[in-house]
Formats: C-alpha cells, structure tokens, sequence
C-alpha cells in the first residue's frame, strides 16, 4: 500500500521544501557586497558586507577582494548582538558551494572559535567561477546563516548582452514575418478582388 | 532674537560624526528663506490683481535671434545635428553598459555608476531648465531601440518594421510611467543599482530591450509616451522649462490640411506621441525629437523662448494620471532626499528589529518608502478636500484634484536639483580620471584619503552651492504661488475675490513641503559614492 502516488509526492515534497525555507528564511541572508581598502593600507582591496540577522549584526569581509584562482585568501565574520552591542561567542561553520547553474558542489571550510572578537577563516580555490560562502551559528536555539557571494577569476558577462540579443532578434523575426504574411494576405485578397 | 531664531534652527541640524556626509544649508540662509517665504506669501493673498489668463503666450522665435537665428533654423529643420548627436550618446550608452558588464565592480571607479547616477540623472534634471525635454530627442534607449526597430539611422521605417498595434486603452495613460518610476527609485535605493556597475548595466540593457519590444508591438513611441519615467518626468517638468518647440505663426497651422507635423512625410516619421502642432499648449509630451520642424512644409515650426512657468501657470491642463504623476515626482524626490540623510539607515534597522526583516532590509526599505510616497499624498489630498469644501464643490473633486497639482510641481523641481546640485559638485569629481580609464582597469578603492579630499573640494564654493540651493527653494515657492493663485482664478474667480480664506488650504501644502524641502537639505547628506 503507498500513501501518496507520484503527485502526492511530489506535491508532500514541494509542500516540506517551502516549509523548511520559511524556518531556514527567518534567520537566512544573502549579503550585499560592498568594496573598500582594508583597515592595513598595504592590503588589497576587500568585499565587505554589513547585515542585520535577527539579532545580531553581522560584518563580513573577504580578501582580496577579487580573489584568483590558486590564490590564499580569507573571511572575517564579526557578529555583535543588536541590543547591547556584545560580539556573539561560540562555533561559526564555514562552507562552501560552486553556485553556477547546474553544479550542487558543496563542501566545508573549517570550524572556527572567536579570535579577539573575530571568526577567521583561509581559503584556497583551484578553480574559477561563482561561489557562495556560507558562515552557520547558532544562538538562542536558532540557526543563523548568512551567504557571501564571491567571484574566483574574472567574470564571463556574455549572459545579459547574449539574452538581450536573442530577444530582440526573435522579436524582431516575428514582427517581419507576420507583417510580410499580412501584406501578402492584403495582396491576395485585392488580386481576388480584382479577378472577380 | 535673531540669535534665538538663529539657535532654533541650529538645533533642528542632525549632528552626526558617521562617515562622509555633505554640509547642509547653514541656519542663516534657511532663516533668510523663510523671511522671503513669508513675505511672498503676504504678497499672493494681498496682491488682487492676476488676470484669469495670458492673454498672448507667444514667445521670442529662436530663428529670430539676431546672427545665430539662420544657422539655427538651417540646424533644427535638418536631420544631421541631432543624428550625429544620437550616435554619440548612444556610442556612450554602449560604453556604459560595456564597462558594467566588464569593467571594474568599484562604483566609483567604472564610468558606468559614474556617468550614469552622479553626472546624467544629476545633470538630466538642471538640463530641463535650460533645454526644457530636449534630451529625450537624444535618448540612446530609443535611438538604439529605433535603429534596431527601423533599421535606419534615419528617414521613416517602412510598415514590415512595426505591428503598429494600439496600445490597449488601459495602459493608454502614464500610470505605467509612475510605476516605472517607483521600481526604479527602488532598484536605486534600496536594491543599491547606484554602487554596482554591472547591476546598473544589466538595468540599460533593460530599459534598450523594453523600448525595443514596445517600437517594435506598438504604433509610434509607445514606450516614450506611456511607460518611460524619464521621458514623463522630463515631460512634466517640460512645462516650466523656457523654451519649447511651437508654431511661429498659429495661423499657418490652423489653415493647414495636409498636418505633416502629426502624419509625417515620406521621409520623416510623424510625431512619436501623437501630438498636433496648431493645437499644443503643453509640451508634456514632447520628446524635441524635431519630426514635426523637418516635416512642416511651412517652416512653421521652431523653438521659442518664453517666460519660466508660463505654460504650467496657464495653459496646461493636467489629466488625473498626469496629476497622480506629479504626486509621484513630489513624493519620490522628498524620499531621495530622506534616504541621504544620516538616520535613515538607524530608522531602517529599528523598523526591521520590529517586524522581524534581515539581510538587506528590503522589507523594511519598502515599507518605509511606502509610507514616504503616502504621507505627502495622504495631505495633499486633505488640503485638496478642504479646498473643495471652501468653493462650495462647485467643480468635481478630481478636477481641483488636477488643477492643484501643478502648483507642487515646483516644489518637486527645485528640490529635485537642488538636492542634484550637491552631488554634481561634490562626487562629480572623479569623473575625469574615470574617463580616461572608464573600465576601471587594475583600479583600487578610493582611499580615505581620495574620499577626504573629495568631499573638501567641491567644483564650486559651499556658499555658492548653499545660495543657488536657497535660490531655487525660494524660486519653487514664488512659482508654485504664482500658479496657485492663476489656478484658484480658473477655478473658482468669483470666490476668490470675495475671501483670501480659498488660500489657505493650498498655501498651508506649500508651505509645508517647501519647509520639508528646507529642512532636508539643512541636514548633513551622506555622499553616495
């Protein structure tokens, strides 16, 4: 005997993933980068991002900025507790994800422990491409888990210049040829017209 | 007392120590506003003397300026100027969107968040002063939307080009435009388009795709008519601008039969949005795109400089859409100016610890913007319903509803590029060395050094910036007077002359948002970039 057919199933599966994302959504962001020069004027520039996650706020900053592939680089989170300013202490898990289109590639990072208010965190990609790095804690019994964004080598912009040409040839396509068969339809019905 | 006056209005400038800001206006200046304000007001209620209308709004022809007014003719009522013209902004459209999608992620060092928000959506709005909507006829959305749809750079494109569909009547109107406008305010501000190139560039190639799609569906320029938030806001403030394309003698065109202008020629496309040159008495829609001065058989069409705020004073005659637009402008800029301020972000992370918002606060920025657009909105329309109530609701309430609404458009103008102006001169300045590498090749973050120096420098003095800012707040308030009482004439004349009291309910809105826009740009300023 089987409780649900194929589309009890997948609808029980579509059902559990959008309830899962209302609890992972309560404490989940994705950050919004910012640039700027590091706080030592000898490093490269660094991404940062400044976030609000139920109560804490949260600073992010990875360097460089721009990192290359086979290049070291590192994350700093910094979490302090919206109400009396008190930086979070505990465990902050650091993973990471390939975040192109078809590829699920995930893998941990490292474990770290506050270090003089600072949770650090080194990395090394041997491969370009788009990444998300995700920082985990906990606090007060709730998951808290912030996405960084971070591009490995130089980007490959094709994708809006290429989309944006396809619609408009296509559309442009169809407007020609509909146009062509409605003169030619004019044309035959006066040709008809004429004959009769 | 002076000192007392003086103390008061110091202690209504937020003192913050976050990060770079710019100066606001010094409490000398706002005092000396509001004396003037004062006085102006004085003098609308006690001076009787306004006609009901113009009774010759005929400017000065350009083609009659002396030693320059031949060239201009021989230039308006050719294609080549504004063609080349055309290639070259959308040659620099083109760049843009390059060096977004290519260049540099730093905003301030990639022309494309340079050239985009600090110089053209700054510059866009002071232009309308002195060119009225002359850049929507150099618009690269549509000259590139244009030749991709005509696929010619000029001369008319052939029936094969267009569906040449109506658009359904239910977007006939520029709702649309408001809508646009209010997405792009929030993509601006709160999504943060301003300090990523490619996120600025992706919107160009946005906007290039729907004018495409819109030329290519719909007869004529749909998209500048109905849905194009710059092109409408160019179009409203049109009406204050001294110079507009008119007929030089309306004779000629009240005889005319053939109306080249509104059809076209063989060669020349007829007016994009619709527009009978004998019959134009406000340039709403006027793109200046000079179709209708290259057509006319006559040369009988031509710019002409008049008075400032004569059309929108007298002759125009806003619709209800075109009315909620003006609101909309009115809102949105008031808005712009409150997310500068230094306590906006405190005010966005305060209401998201309440309603439980994270991240980038988008809930939080929305709401906040909702009620931003609501709160001048919500009080216009009270004073709207007062003012009904005093002329004894002898016109329909949508009717005084639309007529006021022109008298906030100056309010909207002044602080639109009053508030402009302290970006142009104060971020501007990195413009030059962005051009000369304008894909931010190998470029680093500006250093607090670079950001210092920038804000101590500005293209011109601070006292020169705080008395051009004082000049147009003043200049908003004399114009939107100027129009209120012309309107309460066209109104309700009779009334009028019986009591002052008709005044009140539109001189307390005034007075209000002028003091607003006062008061905002008293207030530190955060720099954007």
């Amino acid at each position: 005997m089987t409780i649900f057919n194929n589309k009890g199933k997948k609808l029980f599966l579509l059902f559990s993933l959008i309830v899962m994302s209302f609890n992972v959504l309560a404490h989940h962001v994705l950050g919004r980068p910012s640039y700027s020069l590091g706080e030592d004027s000898n490093t490269p520039p660094s991404m940062q991002v400044e976030t609000q996650i139920g109560e804490y706020y949260v600073t992010y900053m990875a360097f460089p900025a721009f990192p290359k592939p086979g290049e070291a680089g590192r994350v700093n989170l910094y979490a302090s507790r919206i109400n009396n300013g008190l930086p979070f202490n505990g465990k902050v898990t650091f993973k990471v994800r390939d975040d192109s289109f078809f590829s699920s590639k995930q893998e941990q990072l490292g474990i770290q422990d506050i270090d003089d208010g600072v949770y650090r965190q080194g990395f090394i990609f041997k491969e370009a491409g788009d990444y998300i790095i995700t920082a985990e804690f906990e606090s007060g019994g709730e998951p808290y888990i912030i996405d960084f964004p971070l591009r490995i080598g130089e980007p490959i912009p094709v994708g809006p210049i290429g989309i944006s040409i396809f619609v408009i040839a296509a559309l442009l396509i169809f407007v020609n040829i509909t146009q062509r068969k409605r003169l030619a339809r004019i044309k035959a019905s006066q040709h008809h017209n004429e004959v009769v | 007392m002076l000192d007392n006056m003086l103390h008061f209005i110091n202690n209504l400038i937020y003192q913050t120590n976050e990060g770079m800001v710019h100066p606001g206006l010094t409490a000398e200046w706002v005092l000396t506003v509001l004396v003037l304000m004062l006085l102006m007001s004085v003098w609308m209620i006690s001076a009787r003397s306004t006609s009901l209308s113009r009774t010759n709004l005929t400017g000065l022809s350009v083609y009659n300026i002396p030693l320059i007014g031949d060239n201009l003719r021989k230039i308006i009522t050719t294609p080549f100027v504004l063609v080349t013209l055309r290639l070259f902004t959308a040659g620099v459209f083109l760049l843009v969107i390059a060096a977004g999608l290519f260049g540099t992620p730093l905003a301030e060092k990639n022309i494309a968040t340079m050239l985009t928000w600090t110089l053209w959506w700054s510059a866009v709005v002071v232009s309308v002063f002195f060119v009225g909507s002359a850049w929507c006829a150099i618009c690269p959305w549509d000259a590139i939307a244009s030749w991709l749809v005509r696929r010619r750079l000029w001369k008319r494109g052939n029936e094969l080009s267009s569906l040449n569909l109506k658009v359904p009547k239910l977007i006939r109107n520029i709702w649309p435009a408001l809508g646009m406008f209010v997405i792009l305010t929030w993509l601006e501000l709160g999504y943060g388009v301003t300090t990523s190139p490619y996120a600025t560039a992706l919107l160009a190639l946005l906007i290039v795709v729907l004018a495409t799609i819109s030329l290519a569906v719909f007869e004529r320029k749909a998209f500048c008519r109905y849905f194009c938030a710059v092109g409408r806001t160019l179009g409203a403030y049109g009406g204050i601008a001294p110079i507009a394309l008119r007929p030089v003698d309306p004779n000629v065109c009240a005889d005319c039969k053939t109306m080249e202008c509104y059809k076209g020629t063989e060669d020349i496309e007829p007016c994009p949005t619709h527009l009978l040159m004998g019959s134009l008495t406000q340039n709403t829609y006027c793109t200046s795109c000079g179709s209708c001065s290259q057509s006319c058989p006559h040369q009988n069409v031509n710019w002409q400089l008049r008075n400032i705020g004569d059309e929108i004073t007298y002759s125009s005659r806003p619709h209800w859409d075109e009315a909620w637009f003006i609101m909309g402008l009115l809102s949105l800029t008031i808005f712009h100016g409150f997310t500068m301020m230094p306590y906006w972000e405190g005010w966005m992370s305060e209401l998201a610890f309440v309603i439980g918002d994270s991240g980038r606060l988008l809930m939080s920025f929305s709401l906040g913007m909702a009620i931003a657009m609501l709160v001048p909105a919500l009080l216009y329309m009270v004073c709207i319903s007062w003012l009904h109530f005093l002329i004894h609701k002898t016109e329909p309430w949508r009717r005084v509803f639309s007529a006021m609404a022109l008298s906030v458009l100056p309010l909207a103008f002044s602080y639109h590029i009053a508030h402009n102006l302290s970006h142009l001169v104060r971020e501007s300045q990195g413009f030059f060395s962005v051009s000369t590498n304008p894909f931010g090749v190998d470029a680093l973050p500006l250093s607090m050094h670079e950001v210092h120096m920038r804000h101590m420098n500005p293209l011109i003095n601070d006292e020169i910036i705080f008395a051009l800012q004082a000049t147009l707040i003043l200049f908003g308030f004399w114009l939107a007077l100027k129009i209120l009482k012309a309107r309460l004439l066209q109104l309700d004349g009779v009334v009028l002359n019986r009591s002052w009291v008709i005044f009140l309910p539109m001189l307390f809105y005034i007075s209000v948002i002028s003091m607003s826009n006062l008061w905002l740009l008293m207030q530190p300023m955060i720099m954007r970039m």
